[in-house]
């Protein structure tokens, strides 16, 4: 029954925020209602590490028929993270976001994003998944224009436009799959398609487009315009939110898809998505230097990140997978992080231009260590988790015999160093510069500025700490990820996991 | 009837596509909508078009037998995209016009704000 919480939990959430939308106690009945989450997401964590894995049949519909949910070890570990994720953002926005934009559903519409990736996590069938990667896509684009200013306006119908253009693309490819193979659940689409010698040509068209689907979602090149075109754009904790949940739910899919299907056609899938990975790490990388808006230098990161994870898949080795999925939740928490510190700049400062910007150490250095951590935790220094990271991913690249990628996963990490220690030099280190090129020009976004920020504080300094520990105390969720790795190896696991009846 | 309907949304992602090229927001988003309708249309097509009984096995004795039943599915899943579709029909008109209040235009070329300079 616990599986079903996570989705149920938000919905429940939702009526309430719309019911109540003048309650003023809503900032905090969202907190415990993330708080709610995470526990839910810990406890289910724990009974898939005993059990190996934990399904529901929605209405007690026998498999193939009916709609499963199924966390397996790597789902569960990314519910845990994105609720750890949600509930700094619900934390930090108490204090960030105006009161217009909390009394027109701002709650209702951020547990609407939780409802749509924990479904997507869950979903064991790809029909529910597209269904759910529509309610998170709803909820994100009123999000992303939440709020109505000129720039918003803007992100959003370019976010809007790609990112329906990539549903469609999903759609209509499980359109053509069912039409090949005759069901919509997971696990029964790869059990037929195991029972072919080679995989028959005729699904060939229905996969590419439900990967290009994917690779518009998760950010990949060459479909990642959309991304740095609007994600500097909403309100900081926004842009926080999506940054650590929305592309890293598309990630997830290919994932789970390449473990079930593709890895069966793996002549053809395995170099172009090892391809696209090394692309995309250096394509995201490079774009990134030439950016002089905090936001914007972080947004070209994921794209860049978002490459290290495609190449831990590309690998589809045990070792691979487990520094796919550890750098994926590392990054979730990472880039959260500093888009959390980028809010908190932003909201002081009025601007995130990195030109006008200066002596941030001098004035709040306990923000500053907080960057510093998340910074250089995402350029991989170690003891922190980006380093881990980092060292599993590359090891594994190289007893892989994939050196070309292996080296360019190490070169595209000095880069990102050198736009980390960037950010750092322009907003927290120099000398705010006394007559600058660039006016600076206020956008702040808040109507009233209340003076306490500790729950910005707080949250910010939370996901610091994990970052951390995570780092220091990696050995446990190294194991944890390679036992979540050699499951997705074994994918028959699954299939007979779900297709047996109780 | 296949071919008639697979050369019919081949046309409308032709029309779709050019649609979403123009300059105009208006336009862009009417493909959106051509786009839409198109994949929908492929779903139907998924499940065979057949000259056929009612897709559910009632209690009565005409019980329908497996060659002469229509899939029920991708007529269930058709149902959920178009009501997908038509929420995000909504919610991209009022954006369109929210937009076209604040900066008073309707031409893509002007979408450049948030570019880098």
């Amino acid at each position: 029954m616990i599986i079903a919480l996570p989705v149920f939990l938000p919905l429940a959430f939702m009526i309430f925020a719309f019911l109540f939308r003048h309650f003023h106690g809503r900032e905090y009945v969202a907190l415990g209602a993330a708080a709610l989450n995470l526990l839910i997401s810990v406890i289910l964590l724990m009974e898939v590490n005993s059990e190996g894995m934990v399904k529901m049949q929605m209405g007690d519909w026998p498999a193939p028929y009916g709609i499963t949910l199924i966390a397996d070890r790597f789902s569960a570990l990314m519910v845990l993270v994105s609720a750890i994720v949600f509930m700094a953002a619900m934390a930090y926005s108490i204090q960030s976001v105006d009161t217009r934009r909390k009394s027109f559903g701002f709650y209702l519409f951020s547990f609407g994003i939780l409802m749509g990736v924990n479904g997507s996590f869950l979903a064991g069938d790809i029909f529910n998944l597209y269904v759910w990667f529509e309610v998170m896509l709803m909820a994100s684009f009123i999000l992303m224009s939440h709020g109505g200013e000129r720039n918003q306006l803007e992100g959003a119908i370019k976010y809007l436009i790609l990112n329906l253009i990539s549903s469609f693309f999903f759609v209509a490819g499980i359109g053509l799959l069912y039409g090949k193979m005759g069901t919509l659940n997971m696990a029964d689409i790869a059990q037929k398609l195991m029972s072919y010698e080679t995989m028959p040509p005729e699904l060939n068209p229905a996969f590419i487009l439900i990967f290009v689907g994917f690779a518009i979602k998760g950010a990949l090149v060459p479909f990642f315009f959309w991304l740095p075109a609007s994600y500097h754009t909403p309100p900081p904790v926004v842009t926080a939110l999506f940054a650590g949940l929305l592309t890293k739910v598309g990630i997830y899919s290919l994932i789970r898809f390449y473990a079930l299907f593709l890895h069966q056609n793996s002549e053809f899938w395995q170099p172009l998505i090892l391809w696209i990975a090394g692309l995309s790490m250096v394509i995201g990388v490079i774009t990134a230097t030439s950016q002089f808006e905090f936001r914007k230098v972080l947004s070209f990161h994921i794209i860049s990140q978002v490459g290290y994870v495609v190449m831990g898949l590309g690998l589809f080795t045990v070792a691979g997978l487990a520094g796919a999925i550890f750098f994926l939740a590392h990054n979730m928490i990472s880039k959260t992080n500093a888009f959390l510190v980028a809010g908190y700049v932003h909201r002081q400062k009025g601007t995130l231009n990195l030109k006008v910007l200066g002596d941030f150490y001098k004035e709040h250095p306990l923000w500053a260590i907080f960057f510093f951590i998340s910074a250089f935790s995402l350029a991989g220094l170690p003891p922190l988790s980006g380093f881990i990271g980092k060292y599993l991913l590359i090891k594994a690249g190289i007893e892989a015999h994939q050196l070309g990628i292996a080296f360019t996963a190490l070169f595209v990490g000095f880069f990102t160093l050198f736009s980390m220690v960037k950010i750092w030099m322009e907003v927290f280190w120099k000398k705010t510069p006394e007559k600058s090129a660039v006016p600076i020009i206020k956008t702040v976004l808040l109507d009233d500025k209340p003076v306490n920020i500790s729950w910005m504080k707080w949250s910010s300094g939370a996901m610091a700490i994990i970052i951390v520990l995570a780092g220091v105390f990696a050995t446990p969720i190294v194991e944890y990820c390679t036992l979540a790795a050699e499951s997705l190896m074994q994918p028959s696991d699954y299939i007979n996991f779900v297709l047996k009846n109780n | 009837m296949e071919l008639v309907i697979a050369i019919f949304i081949g046309l409308l992602y032709a029309s779709g596509v050019y649609l979403l090229l123009r300059r105009s927001i208006v336009k862009l988003i009417l493909g959106v909508f051509v786009i839409s309708n198109a994949t929908n249309l492929i779903i139907f097509l998924s499940g065979g078009i057949t000259r056929s009984g009612v897709s559910f096995i009632g209690d009565e004795a005409e019980k329908a037998s497996l060659e002469t039943m229509t899939d029920p599915l991708p007529q269930a899943l058709i149902l959920t995209a178009i009501v997908i579709g038509l929420g995000i029909a909504a919610y991209i008109l009022a954006l369109k016009y929210k937009y076209f209040e604040t900066t008073g235009t309707h031409d893509l070329d002007q979408l450049s704000k948030t570019d880098q300079k």
